[in-house]
């Protein structure tokens, strides 16, 4: 459905993309996970034919982005970082405008908004204005406006930011049946759950580049410490801390809190038991002990020694 | 095309669905013109006392005055230099009008043939000035009509005149100043105050019309348009389609009102059909060039209505531009409202299509430049 073949774009001085190549497979939920900045949006607005690239190539269904843009945006929905809709019209009336857009008839359109009202949940708000609408139900009107002309690759792009739990789960929920009624799927996200929950195979994207593609059980497999022992310490003592770093099996210590000391170790050792020893020879008091399994997160913060979220 | 007319359905359907757009499009300039407009007329019971020296003394300046005592919202009292001096100063009169003598002959010259004086600051100075000037120029045209008649039937022309003023009807010479003095009835301050107010309304409007480029902008919504199917020209058509119409809607609504409520003549149809189109159209470019060229709302609002109100000021919008010195009337020239005005005034007063081709085609020319600024600043992105 989609392939890009070494993709750059710079905006000035600065390289955002530096050489992409990607392949998403018809049907597939894919996710495109990185931290703000990474140059995750500057990549969907490529793809979807807002924004120039200057090397490379992107083809969508076959036909090259470059060479005929209308034609795959007939193919594409996509759902902006922003809410891109009209705040004093209602949900109904910002959804048929969105479906001519795309180029539904009239009645078709209507027709449309009210099954996508259906499908994003929102069927008895839809004559109220979208500036009555909580965050959460802008965000999925914002979903529903990239549905209306039945698009065979929906592309998104942190659909979920600033909305409360309930919403993120339906929005989520609302993705993976569009997934199952065969709709290809590109996410992205800073939220590693979310697409761990969603896509089959993930990209992980820092600084303009892709650093790690495959499937989440791939990707974690490739993580050579990735559990971690989370310790909630009353004081975190720094000869015991000494002590840690120098236990075998032990590949780094980060104090994130003042009583808390992660540990991040090697993959098959359990440890606990000689934990718990030292620190009552250390006579720190431990107040709990936690293992944390890898996942994308240990992974992102492995390979670039910091976290996704900021 | 359905893409367009979608973006113009939309644009119009936020425009008229908000309560305060009928405001500020139609309640605003009807109110501003009842006020301005109506401020003399409606008084005229308690009319303005000013006192009058014939020092000609002849039957021009009995016409002359009796012409001016026609107008409603003045009373004159003739009285000869000192006692009006006398009233002058005591207050009891507003001015002292005062027809020198052989007034005729310094018409002829172009030198003034009538003085008015008034305490500093009298408001309505420049009203009473224009009025002078208005009843003296149809004087002027009666005096040559009379002139022309005269050397037909080869008579003296004062004869001719005196027939003329007295008759007030008759030969063909005289049918035209029939016409010269409607005009000066329909274009008074009803109808300027009509026409200026509309102007100035309509520009106002677009400002918060085509505001919403800088919304959709800021919003994102241009590049969640560019994601659709939909090609630039298509969006551009739109959007100026759209603020065409609304613009058109709100004026074809003025005049309506303005001659229904306040009898106001707009004049020939087609005239003012085109004429309201290339005004529309270079206050639509106007009104995109400013939304593309600032960064926020607040921007647009705070130097678009610097921007309409001081150009209204020197388009001649809220008082003639006559009352105004030389240069000042020579930058109107450069206000689109001064030649909307011209035409408006034109149209009113009896002109057809051909007559105001001037207006139209500077009209036009402002339309071209704010269009080519607002339409290449508009980049979707
Ligand atoms: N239009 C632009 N002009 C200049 N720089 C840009 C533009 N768009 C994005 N950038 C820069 O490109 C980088 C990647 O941005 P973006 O693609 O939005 O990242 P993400 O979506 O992953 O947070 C950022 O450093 C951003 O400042
Ligand atoms: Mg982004």
């Amino acid at each position: 459905m989609l392939t890009m073949t070494n993709v750059k774009k710079r905006f000035g001085e600065q390289e955002v993309v530096k050489g992409i190549t990607l392949h998403v497979g018809k049907g597939e939920a894919f996710g495109l996970l990185g931290p703000n900045g990474a140059g995750k949006s500057t990549t969907i607005s490529m793809i979807c034919g807002l924004v120039p690239y200057d090397e490379g190539d992107i083809q969508v269904d076959g036909l090259s982005v470059s060479r005929s843009p209308y034609e795959i945006k007939k193919k594409i929905g996509v759902v902006p970082q922003d809410i891109a809709l009209y705040p004093t019209l209602s949900a109904l009336d910002n959804l048929v405008f969105w479906g001519k857009m795309y180029g539904l008839k009239g009645r078709e359109a209507k027709a449309r908004a009210l099954e996508v009202l259906e499908t994003v949940g929102l069927v008895e708000r839809g004559k109220d204005r979208i500036e009555t609408f909580s965050g959460g139900m802008k965000r999925r009107i914002n979903i529903g406006a990239a549905l209306l002309h039945r698009p065979e690759l929906l592309i998104m792009d942190e659909p979920t930011v600033g909305i409360d739990p309930q919403s993120r789960h339906h929005i989520l929920e609302t993705v993976k049946r569009l997934n199952e009624q065969g709709m290809t799927i590109i996410y992205t996200s800073h939220y590693m759950e979310e697409v761990e929950f969603l896509c089959k195979r993930i990209a992980i994207m820092d600084h303009g580049q892709v650093i790690a593609t495959g499937s989440t059980q791939e990707l974690c497999k490739r993580l050579a410490g990735g559990n971690q022992l989370l310790l909630d310490v009353e004081e975190v003592r720094p000869a015991f801390v000494e002590k840690l770093k120098q236990l075998d099996g032990v590949e780094k210590v980060m104090i994130p809190e003042a009583s808390e000391i992660h540990l991040y170790i090697k993959q098959d050792q359990d440890m606990m038991a000689s934990i718990v020893s030292m620190a009552a020879k250390e006579a720190v008091k431990l107040r709990q002990i936690k293992l944390k399994e890898a996942d994308l997160e240990t992974l992102f913060l492995q390979m670039t020694g910091r976290s996704l979220r900021d | 095309m359905r893409k367009i007319v979608a973006i113009c359905s939309l644009e119009m359907k936020r425009t008229f669905k908000r309560r305060s757009s009928y405001i500020i499009m139609f309640a605003m300039p009807l109110i501003f013109t009842l006020l301005f407009g109506g401020l003399f007329g409606e008084n005229a019971g308690s009319a303005m006392p000013i006192a009058i020296v014939d020092e000609d003394g002849s039957v021009y300046s009995q016409h002359l005055i009796r012409q001016l005592k026609s107008h409603p919202f003045t009373e004159y009292e003739e009285v000869d230099a000192a006692t009006a001096k006398e009233l002058l100063s005591e207050k009891s009169v507003e001015g002292v009008v005062t027809i020198k003598k052989d007034f005729l002959g310094h018409i002829a010259k172009e030198e003034p043939a009538v003085m008015l004086q008034h305490p500093p600051g009298t408001a309505a100075a420049p009203m009473l000035e224009q009025l002078y000037n208005q009843a003296i120029r149809t004087l002027d045209l009666q005096v040559t009509a009379a002139q022309i008649g005269a050397s037909y039937e080869n008579k003296e022309w004062d004869m001719v005149f005196e027939q003329l003023i007295e008759t007030e009807s008759g030969t063909n010479g005289i049918s035209e100043i029939h016409m010269n003095d409607a005009q000066v009835e329909s274009w008074n301050k009803m109808s300027y105050s009509s026409a200026g107010f509309s102007i100035m309304f309509v520009m106002i409007v677009m400002l918060f019309t085509t505001g919403t480029l800088i919304e959709a902008r800021n919003m994102g919504i241009w590049s969640r348009l560019l994601t659709t199917p939909a090609t630039r020209i298509q969006l551009t058509l739109g959007y100026v389609l759209s603020f065409f119409i609304i613009g058109f809607v709100q004026f074809t609504l003025l005049i309506v009102l303005t001659s229904l409520l306040f009898g106001v003549q707009w004049g020939d149809p087609l005239g003012l059909a085109i004429l309201v189109t290339v005004l529309l159209f270079s206050v639509v470019g106007l009104g995109m060039a400013i939304a593309t060229l600032v960064k926020t709302s607040e921007q647009q609002s705070a130097v678009g209505m610097l921007l309409i109100i001081s150009t209204s000021m020197l388009g001649g919008v809220y008082w003639p531009l006559d009352i105004v010195p030389e240069f000042m009337q020579k930058i109107a020239n450069f206000v689109p409202q001064s030649w909307a005005i011209e035409g408006f005034k034109s149209l009113v007063d009896g002109a057809a299509l051909g007559d105001i081709m001037t207006p139209i085609l500077v009209l036009m020319g402002f339309a071209i430049v704010f269009l080519s600024i607002g339409i290449s600043r508009v980049r979707y992105q």
